[in-house]
């Protein structure tokens, strides 16, 4: 067995891990409160689109990515805001589009080499320049969950609350969205843009089995997200695979424990007849079932 | 903007959703203090009112303002507090009955302040015990019954420490117990001068509490008028009955009134 930290690009490799566990949960807790689960998917599609033109001009298809997945998530946020129907229907268009122009622009560039890299992630192809724009993208992202967090929640919990209690609500909506963006461009290198919505969502899916509160989730989903994306990086090293994938199936494995620990904890304390019951008004749960 | 502003000054309000017309010109005046039941059946636009009041929804004509200041332009949010019809569920993330409370500081909170001071965390712990939630703190909101959830949602707005309350249906759903909890914390707000805005769709335990009542149908104000003389359930001995009885109280009494 080689040891990965001997070589520079898993050096490089395993610290954007780190940093795309760490990331993509802590702005996927608002999104799939939000039931926006697909928008990092679709974000990813439209990214493609930016890859493409950066490679295309020969500028970086980073800065090409960012530029155009922040202009799709913007695009994505007032669709959703303004149309009730056929907000989907355009969703869609957009999604399909930036695939499609994706795909285009990196065949016309050099035969679509590169493209796989893009769509499934690819471990070698990450350099010291990669890193440290990510860094700094991971900085943003963080910053935004640390300092609008209380507000972000509100939001996510009932916008029209958080109108009535003065919050920018179309800001903050789009400062979502955008974050998300960034998020995706982060995730890319080393997910690949097909999988990336993936980090976003399934780390919370498994740690919300296990929480009680907003916060604790989000913690816990962290660290869930760091503990794939490493275990996942490092499978993918000694057997040869492309990343994404293998970081993608140890999330959804983490998931599956999850769900599993949480059912047979729940009967074990219907075993043990103790726990799950409420101090009081616990005759209303049949109420809470309708409500939900 | 003057203190003594009129919480809600409506006038000739109309709303229209999905091309319907849902309010069709109405005219509410809600003075500080004062506790106003909105009543009407389903349908008649008392939900969509209390958001119109909030500017929540746009009008298609007439005006409204919050403390002489349309919505739009209103900044002193902190003084409103907005109870829902229910807490919502959205993709499922757990939150705990404490952070749900606690976001109702948000108004009240600085962006220069990134944590929560002692006077944010005393008045959660005060809207905790008000609605007698202080030990359900650390559990998920979600999982709680439907009587606790309106219960969380009510302290939610009185950790905001507002003037003015503006509840939707807070009683739909809610077993008897809660009722009487809850009729108890508005009696202490209302006592407290605090302005109370209420769509119900029965009185109920609150009936004592109500100062005015508005019956709407069919997007219009139907009938005014001062909340029924005590009988039936309200003349039971034992029967708290804090607010007095005007002189020129009910020319047409809300008793007769059949939704029917």
């Amino acid at each position: 067995m080689s040891n990965p930290f001997a070589y520079d690009f898993m050096r490089i490799a395993l610290a954007l891990a780190v940093l795309i566990g760490l990331t993509a949960p802590a702005i996927g807790t608002f999104i799939v409160q939000r039931r926006l689960a697909l928008l990092g998917d679709g974000i990813g599609h439209i990214a493609l689109t930016g890859i493409g033109l950066g490679l295309l001009t020969s500028t970086s298809p980073i800065l090409g990515a960012l530029v155009v997945s922040i202009l799709g998530a913007a695009a994505i946020e007032v669709l959703r805001a303004r149309s009730r129907t056929g907000g989907d229907v355009a969703l869609a268009l957009l999604f399909y589009g930036g695939l499609a122009g994706g795909v285009l622009l990196t065949n016309l560039e050099g035969g679509g080499t590169g493209l796989q890299s893009y769509l499934f992630g690819s471990i070698t192809s990450v350099t010291t320049e990669d890193l440290y724009v990510v860094a700094g993208l991971a900085v943003v992202v963080l910053a935004v969950v640390a300092l609008f967090g209380r507000e972000l929640f509100l939001l996510c919990q009932d916008e029209e609350v958080a109108r009535a209690s003065g919050l920018p609500t179309r800001m903050l909506s789009l400062l979502i969205a955008v974050t998300a963006a960034v998020t995706v461009v982060i995730a890319m290198r080393a997910i690949g843009l097909l999988l990336v919505s993936a980090l976003m969502v399934v780390p919370v899916a498994a740690a919300q089995q296990l929480t009680r509160g907003f916060r604790d989730t989000m913690l816990v989903a962290m660290g869930i997200g760091v503990v794939s994306a490493v275990a996942g990086l490092l499978t993918a090293f000694e057997n040869d695979l492309p990343p994404g994938p293998s970081i993608v199936l140890v999330a959804l494995g983490l998931f599956v424990a999850a769900v599993l620990s949480r059912s047979m904890g729940r009967s074990l304390a219907r075993r043990g007849g103790s726990g799950r019951t409420l101090p009081s008004g616990s005759e209303g749960m049949a109420n809470a079932e309708v409500h939900r | 903007m003057s203190p003594a502003a009129a919480p809600f000054r409506m006038t000739g309000g109309r709303v229209r959703l999905d091309g319907q017309e849902v309010l069709r010109g109405i005219d509410l005046e809600v003075a500080p203090g004062e506790v106003v039941a909105l009543l009407g059946a389903n349908g008649s636009g008392k939900s969509t009112l209390v958001r119109a009041l909030l500017g929540l929804v746009p009008l298609a004509g007439g005006s409204t303002e919050i403390y002489g200041v349309p919505p739009t332009r209103f900044r002193d949010w902190h003084r409103v507090g907005y109870v829902p019809q229910r807490l919502t569920v959205g993709g499922g993330v757990p939150a705990t009955v404490r952070e749900v409370v606690s976001s109702g500081r948000i108004a009240r909170r600085s962006r220069l302040r990134p944590f929560a001071s002692a006077a944010d965390r005393a008045a959660v712990r005060r809207a905790l015990e008000a609605v007698d939630l202080a030990d359900l703190a650390g559990r998920p909101a979600q999982r709680l019954s439907g009587g606790q959830q309106q219960r969380v949602l009510i302290a939610r707005a009185l950790a905001g420490e507002p003037d003015t309350f503006v509840m939707d249906e807070p009683t739909a759903g809610v077993d008897a117990a809660s009722q009487a909890a809850l009729a108890g914390t508005l009696r202490t707000l209302a006592a407290q001068g605090s302005t109370i805005v209420l769509v119900m769709h029965e009185l109920g335990p609150l009936e004592p509490l109500i100062t005015r009542a508005v019956v709407l149908e069919d997007g219009r104000v139907a009938h005014v008028g001062a909340p029924p003389e005590p009988e039936g359930e309200c003349a039971r001995p034992g029967h708290q009955h804090l607010h007095p009885h005007a002189p020129e109280s009910a020319p047409t009494p809300l008793t007769t009134w059949n939704p029917a």
